[in-house]
């Protein structure tokens, strides 16, 4: 390790004519545009909302709730998500089945305007019930659409991995992160998209309404 | 069980935790050893070390602190020259219930100091202005979150906090979910020292307001200056827009979910932020993170390093009318932010640590990605070097401007590349090596003149030189192993395990709920940042939460030295320093 003294050169006489400099960075500017002008593919802008980026599998998007076999959530509201949410975002309420005397939670609400997308309630989960998705079109209207509901968050059984992000981790993943696109060149995707339909049409009706 | 990335046997074996119990710091003997040498030499009495500290602490009574601050910047053998931070502590339960701390660094041995003054709410302490100009903002920033008044301080009022605000907010008895309204009328008007004489009598003075949002700020900062014909004669800052109460919230949330809100103070480099708080909480808990993810830490704090030096010069020169150089400069940062995207799942904010490690290895092409990356950093960064380094705009427009000396630099508190464009070799990662950096092969550097040109300079050189650290890492390979240390304190169990044992569901519910529990005690650690030292202090009472977090932010103590850069000159030169001062108001405003 060593120190390197940074030399501030006086301009010669050459740079300071000031066309010649332009010159060369007019060649520089040019360049660009050739490559790019030829090599459109390789072009790192994204025609949103038309294509679409694909982010990696360890994306941290809008949360989902999964369900058992049998359409019931897995959630049994131990509050452990709310307890590890940095941004307290998460309210739950429990209730309990009559029948099977499980607890399971009459009211999940997620204030997606104050959560930060950490994941830490991903990690936090003991029954493998919350996921974060790869879906991060989340605008919204009015404040009150921002708080989502079981309505809006529980999932159907069997849902594929395709759209899926951020997951337990620790062993428990069926594989190992791979890698979405990578800027200039990446993997884009072309419409229609048909797994992306969001799991619940009635996506961000906002409320309570569960 | 056969996918488990840790070996670990549950039900776990090793200590008890370390609960209630006090901290010894690694190096306490020697940090002793070094306080007894300091006060015999200061001596006169001033200083009476308080041993069990990770650096020589000592406690100061109020009368004989300006003293003991100016003997220890004026010895010769240990020259701590810097003043590094100044914050408070409260112990409400404590007759003088404030600890003032003055945190003092040595450029020449490299070595931190801590003073401990004790004082109570009424009792005002001395102004240290006279000693180190840099504790400025710093002492104003005491005396607005625990109202510790100090005698002799020319323009003591809120800083962080806005005028309408009551009470004192770091103190232990202020709610923390207490909301001020600041309404229209509250609202201070700024009132420029005049520092210059006015050349031009004839002239009407003229006080113009920038910011807070100007789009040469770049964040929110609000400036007042007046004017002399075109000459900047006084000026003014106002910060606080962005203040969120980082060190308060993080008195109420664990020490795992701190991580998210340090994401959140340099924002373009917010991988080193993380990486400073969780080394500073692995110091404290006595473990150090498994030689896998200290590797990817370093990778990764040099690549968000590369990010922020490209957010600032690009930025920079849009606020001089090259915006060419930005597209050149952040299509590899979005390569960079894809990298990171790829290891955790956010682009800008990606909490990619816990305490002990990391929460989830690299997907499997990290390295091939990283080589890419830096294959293809060194081309965009030419280009722009070709475009604007020998530009003779460019060099009328930053030549001498914001200029600032190295005695005053280091008056000041500069740390990083705004200190090292002065002429001064410091840098973290070669005066106190941490994640490996001694075993690498690079070079600091270093400029005169510390104007806005030199910054330019330097920063471009660091890009290289991180380009150089990443691409031996890269060639060493990852070591093998786990990314998070193998005890179930601090690390949460497997999942599978949590879902199938009954041992390992405990540990994870007792660490969720109950958090990690470290230590009592306190330590202080510190990285090189983007732009400067960033250093946690925290203070843990043995409970989940901590204590006291502070954080020691660059640009707060760069950026209150603005006005005397700045004065003398015209605003078009006010923009051009700004943008290469490099402040980012999440760290300014904390």
């Amino acid at each position: 390790m060593g120190v390197i003294k940074m030399e501030r050169k006086k301009l010669s006489a050459m740079e300071r004519l000031y066309l010649p400099e332009i010159l060369k960075g007019m060649g520089v500017t040019i360049r660009h545009l050739v490559k790019n002008l030829f090599n459109m593919k390789q072009l790192p802008t994204i025609q949103y909302p038309e294509v679409k980026r694909v982010y990696s599998e360890r994306f941290r998007g809008r949360h989902i709730l999964t369900t058992r076999e049998d359409g019931t959530t897995r959630c049994v509201a131990c509050y452990m998500c709310s307890t590890a949410c940095p941004a307290e975002c998460i309210a739950i309420e429990a209730g309990e089945d009559e029948r099977t005397r499980e607890k399971f939670p009459v009211r999940y609400d997620i204030d997606l305007l104050r959560c930060i997308f950490c994941g830490y309630c991903v990690d936090a989960c003991p029954e493998d019930a919350i996921y974060m998705t790869r879906d991060y079109e989340m605008a919204i209207d009015t404040r009150a659409r921002s708080v989502v509901g079981l309505r809006d968050l529980v999932v159907p059984p069997n849902m594929p991995v395709g759209p899926m992000g951020w997951r337990p981790y620790y062993g428990s993943m069926t594989k190992v992160g791979t890698a979405g696109g990578t800027g200039a060149g990446q993997e884009l995707r072309q419409p229609p998209f048909p797994d992306e339909a969001p799991p619940n049409p009635d996506l961000f009706r906002g409320g309570n309404a569960s | 069980m056969s996918t488990l990335t840790r070996s670990s046997s549950l039900p776990y074996t090793g200590p008890a935790p370390t609960n209630r119990l006090p901290y010894v710091p690694h190096n306490v003997e020697a940090a002793n050893a070094r306080a007894e040498a300091i006060a015999q030499k200061i001596g006169g009495g001033m200083l009476s070390p308080v041993p069990g500290h990770d650096a020589p602490t000592f406690a100061v009574t109020r009368e004989s602190i300006l003293d003991a601050l100016r003997a220890l910047r004026d010895d010769a053998d240990f020259a701590f020259t810097m003043p590094l931070d100044l914050f408070g502590i409260d112990y409400p339960d404590r007759n003088e219930r404030f600890d003032v701390v003055y945190h003092l660094l040595s450029i020449k041995n490299a070595e931190r100091i801590r003073l401990i003054v004790r004082t109570d709410a009424d009792t005002p302490l001395p102004s240290s202005l006279g000693v180190f100009e840099g504790f400025d903002w710093f002492e104003r920033e005491v005396f607005d979150m625990f109202g510790v008044r100090f005698e002799g301080h020319y323009n003591l009022r809120r800083i962080l906090c806005h005028e309408a605000f009551q009470g004192h907010a770091l103190r232990k008895d202020y709610d923390p979910g207490k909301r001020w309204l600041l309404t229209d009328k509250d609202v201070a008007k700024l009132d420029p020292i005049i520092t210059v004489e006015p050349e031009h009598h004839d002239f009407e003075q003229v006080t113009l307001n920038l910011g807070p949002s100007h789009p040469a700020t770049h964040g929110t900062l609000r400036m007042a200056v007046t004017l002399d014909g075109e000459k900047i004669i006084g000026m003014d800052t106002e910060i606080g827009y962005l203040h969120r109460c980082f060190e308060k919230m993080c008195e109420t949330h664990t020490y795992n979910q701190v991580v998210p809100f340090t994401d959140r103070l340099n924002y373009c480099s917010a991988y080193i932020n993380n990486v400073g708080y969780a080394m500073t909480v692995e110091k404290l808990l006595g473990i150090e993170a498994p030689a896998r993810a200290q590797h990817i830490r370093l990778i990764l704090s040099e690549f968000s390093r590369i990010a922020d030096h490209f957010v600032c010069i690009g930025a920079n020169l849009v606020d001089l009318g090259a915006l060419t150089n930005f597209w050149y400069l952040f299509q590899p940062r979005e390569e960079i932010l894809q990298l990171f995207e790829n290891c955790c799942g956010a682009r800008l904010l990606p909490s990619y640590v816990r305490i002990g490690g990391l929460p989830i290895d690299v997907p499997h092409n990290f390295l091939e990605h990283a080589q890419r990356i830096v294959d293809m950093i060194p081309k965009y960064v030419d280009d722009v070097d070709r475009l604007i380094t020998r530009n003779r705009i460019f060099h009328e427009r930053t030549n001498g401007v914001g200029p600032i000396s190295a005695e005053d630099a280091i008056r000041f508190g500069f740390t990083g590349p705004c200190l090292r464009a002065t002429g001064v070799p410091y840098d973290v990662r070669v005066a106190n090596p941490y994640l490996g950096y001694e075993t690498y092969d690079w070079d600091v550097p270093v400029a005169d003149g510390g104007d806005t040109y030199a910054r330019y300079l330097v920063r471009m050189e660091e890009i290289r030189q991180s380009v150089r650290i990443i691409r031996q890492a890269i060639k060493r390979g990852l070591p093998d192993g786990p990314v998070m240390v193998d005890d179930p304190y601090i690390a949460l169990p497997p999942k599978e395990r949590v879902y199938n044992e009954m041992e390992s569901l405990i540990y994870h519910f007792k660490l969720i709920m109950h958090g990690i529990q470290p230590p009592i005690g306190e330590t202080y650690f510190q990285v090189e940042g983007a732009n400067g030292e960033v250093g946690f202090y925290v203070v843990s009472d043995g409970t989940k939460n901590p204590y006291r977090v502070r954080v020691r932010p660059p640009c707060f103590a760069i950026y209150q030295a603005f006005r005397h850069m700045i004065v003398g000159q015209t605003v078009p030169d006010l923009i051009a320093a700004l943008g290469s001062l490099n402040i980012i108001a999440g760290e300014l405003d904390h």
